[in-house]
């Protein structure tokens, strides 16, 4: 009887050691080891090659972006589509807009004396206290709106994987562009305009993921129309999903695989940016 | 690629949450062919069915309820614990028929009591007793919460090794899963900084008990830090403050 006891918890135990990995466990000293079987490999990923956007203005030392292509994160930007996810982000993120700043006065608020208006019997009318009853004219709001927060919370891990979905999706749609780096000379709008449109880059949302955006590209563009560029660390899903079409710098993109990246997925190993073989699959953004 | 099937774009026009994930508003009070007109979900008259939050939980309808019926007796210990008692002689009789083993590397824990069963529940921590250390024979390393005089004396007396380390009732479930991975937490409570403390308990936060144990492999690194850390109100000079009668006079 004790016999069967010990040996039901213990092959709990050593299901539950499985699960858990092998390397945070204490080895079980005082029962027999068993061998578990092998039943199925892991899958590695292999990384999603993407060709790289012409830069708007190629530094000096860059490589040609005919001739790169950037290996992106299968984790981060191959991430199967939730849109699900995307809906709950979005919500929450619109949720967290509202103002919640609706107010009206109830019968306590409203301004007057609390006098009885008219005597309680012998007028042949209907009995009244206060003249701020919700009932009167000028009397209080019954039911009204007051100020309140509408922000709704979301789980860390659901907003995060939502960012995974979102920059996914944009890759599969073939919405999403790499470029080396972000950089405007100097503040030009009209040559920057003219960049763009040669470039096909209008409907942009352009990240970058420097601290903070280059001094003469944000002056350039911020008078260019259906365009809008802004820090990795300060976008989010419903931004992603409201632009048409996502532009990233290689340190957004390293800035989105170290925030995002999933630790425990195998995937092949490979610098971001590499000169690209002559048969690569790619894609470019349309 | 006019061949491949063309998939719809992701925009925030199409999102919508994962299906059978969301209810539909019950909307009580409107019609007869809603289900919930009428009486709203409520049921007949009475209290219940009126507006605010009804009877309090244990009210008997006025009859004097039973919390209050008796007088309130005895109470509760907030910090009882309920050790697991492991005797010597239990010890030795699970060593002689192979179910526990132990090294300088792995010694014995409440893990292993446990997955052997000699005790069947680890409650606060097991407690090792002196029954039987008559037939006590075997030099054996423990860890474990607390120990008797009499089985600390048999044990070193066969040439083992005992400690007793605190573990909190996250470090006892840790322990028991046999988890590494996370530290378990060091004492926070005055008394128990002071019991650990003591080479006569044989406590994990003791000098003299950890230099006794010297470098054998299953002395943590940390327990020597705790000590240090948690021992410094051995050399601390406590100076009470002047009498507030006194400083009026001065």
């Amino acid at each position: 009887m004790l016999g069967k006891a010990v040996a039901g918890r213990t092959s709990r135990l050593s299901e539950r050691i499985g699960r858990l990995g092998p390397l945070l466990f204490k080895p079980v000293v005082n029962v027999k080891p068993r061998i578990t079987p092998v039943t199925r490999v892991k899958p590695v990923l292999e990384p999603a090659y993407l060709s790289l956007t012409p830069a708007l203005k190629r530094g000096r030392w860059d490589p040609p972006a005919e001739k790169t292509v950037a290996a992106l994160d299968p984790t981060v930007f191959r991430h199967p589509i939730r849109r699900d996810i995307l809906h709950l982000c979005v919500v929450h993120h619109l949720d967290s807009l509202r103002q919640g700043s609706a107010n009206t006065k109830t019968r306590g608020e409203v301004r007057g004396s609390g006098r009885k208006i008219r005597r309680q019997k012998g007028t042949g009318k209907a009995r009244l206290g206060d003249a701020q009853s919700p009932m009167l004219r000028g009397g209080g709001v019954a039911f009204g709106p007051k100020p309140r927060d509408f922000s709704t919370k979301l789980p860390r891990k659901v907003v995060q994987m939502g960012m995974r979905v979102a920059l996914s999706a944009k890759l599969r749609e073939q919405r999403l562009g790499v470029m080396t780096r972000l950089y405007w000379p100097n503040g030009k709008t009209k040559h920057l305009a003219q960049k763009i449109d040669m470039l096909g880059l209008r409907k942009t949302l352009f990240v970058t993921g420097e601290s903070s955006v280059h001094q003469g590209l944000q002056r350039a563009i911020a008078n260019v129309p259906m365009v809008q560029l802004s820090i990795a660390s300060e976008v989010n899903v419903y931004e992603l999903m409201k632009w048409q079409r996502v532009v990233l710098d290689m340190k957004a993109v390293q800035y989105f695989e170290e925030t995002l990246k999933k630790e425990n997925v195998p995937v092949l190993d490979l610098p971001v940016q590499e000169s690209a073989p002559s048969a690569t699959p790619s894609q470019s953004p349309s | 690629m006019s061949f491949r099937t063309r998939i719809p774009r992701v925009t925030l026009a199409n999102l919508k949450p994962a299906p059978g994930s969301q209810h539909n508003q019950k909307r009580v009070g409107r019609g007869q062919g809603s289900g919930y007109g009428g009486t709203a979900g409520r049921g007949m008259n009475g209290q219940k069915s009126r507006s605010g939050p009804g009877i309090r939980p244990g009210f008997e309808g006025g009859q004097t309820p039973i919390t209050k019926l008796f007088p309130k007796r005895g109470f509760v210990n907030q910090n009882e614990k309920t050790w697991a008692p492991v005797n010597l002689d239990r010890i030795q009789h699970w060593i002689d028929q192979g179910r526990l083993t132990c090294s300088p590397e792995n010694p014995i824990t409440v893990r292993d009591l446990v997955v052997s069963g000699c005790i069947h529940d680890a409650h606060d921590g097991v407690k090792i007793l002196g029954d039987g250390a008559e037939h006590f024979k075997s030099p054996i390393y423990i860890v474990a919460s607390r120990a008797s005089k009499s089985a600390i004396e048999a044990i070193e007396k066969n040439g083992g090794k005992i400690v007793c380390k605190y573990y909190n009732s996250l470090a006892l479930r840790d322990c028991v899963a046999g988890r590494l991975d996370r530290i378990s937490a060091a004492p926070t409570r005055r008394e128990d900084i002071l019991w650990y403390g003591k080479y006569q308990n044989r406590g994990f936060l003791s000098p003299l008990t950890l230099k006794k144990l010297g470098d054998l492999p299953f002395v943590e690194p940390r327990w020597k830090l705790l000590a240090k850390e948690l021992g410094t109100w051995r050399k601390q000079q406590f100076i009470a403050p002047p009498h507030p009668q006194w400083q009026s006079w001065s």
